[in-house]
């Protein structure tokens, strides 16, 4: 029996409040409650998981499997606010170069540490006829 | 937690498979005179990059402890790599 029931009861059986008090009380306890439960229950992600299976006509049979601690991917990030602005810029030179205009300088960590968050929930599928690549978080 | 044990596994030539097992721990008491310089010259770097050394130093510890669970596991024709850390 949980604290809120035992309180309820006890007021009831004090006199403080009627049977129907009680009544709407528990009830109210009652629909708090599996709102609450999933949020204890859920656990988040610890790994970030790439599988590879793939079947090419030159390399045969390519099997791939990496599972990353998203703990690690949220230490590189930190990590990488380390990077001098002189070689995000020369970054940023060669990314145009490319074809990519993304300028680096302009991301910040939060940003950064934002987004490993809300991979969270990235499932990626890729389903061809001799490929096949998931990514997700468990 | 820091990583406590390194497995990696290769197939040789001869299609017979190697494990290698590092236990980290050990290791590193082992190479610690070592450590000891690479952690100075990391903090020269720092300085002459003009980065903040502990901030940095303490950037690379995290991404140390944050290591073990990782898994590398590749397989393709003949090859058959897998790096594990626990």
């Amino acid at each position: 029996m949980n604290e809120q029931r035992r309180q309820i009861l006890q007021m009831l059986a004090e006199g403080k409040i009627t049977a129907d008090e009680a009544e709407r009380l528990l009830t109210a306890v009652e629909t708090e409650e599996p709102e609450t439960a999933p949020a204890v229950r859920g656990k988040r992600p610890k790994f970030l998981r790439l599988i590879v299976d793939a079947n090419d006509e030159h390399s045969g049979e390519t099997k791939v499997n990496i599972r990353v601690p998203l703990k690690l991917l949220r230490a590189g990030m930190r990590l990488a606010v380390f990077v001098p602005p002189q070689a995000l810029e020369r970054a940023n030179e060669e990314l145009v170069k490319q074809g990519v205009p993304i300028d680096l300088t302009e991301i910040k960590p939060n940003q950064l540490e934002d987004l490993v968050d809300a991979l969270d929930d990235l499932t990626l599928d890729v389903d061809q006829t001799d490929t096949k690549v998931r990514i997700f978080c468990e | 937690m820091i990583p406590q044990l390194v497995t990696a596994r290769w197939r040789r030539r001869d299609g017979r498979c190697r494990r290698l097992f590092l236990p980290v721990i050990p290791i590193v008491l082992l190479l610690s005179p070592l450590l000891v310089l690479a952690v100075i010259g990391g903090v020269i770097a720092c300085l002459m990059y003009d980065l903040p050394p502990f901030r940095t130093l303490a950037g690379v510890g995290r991404l140390f402890w944050a290591l073990p669970g990782a898994r590398i596991e590749v397989e393709q024709g003949r090859t058959d790599l897998l790096l594990s850390i626990r």
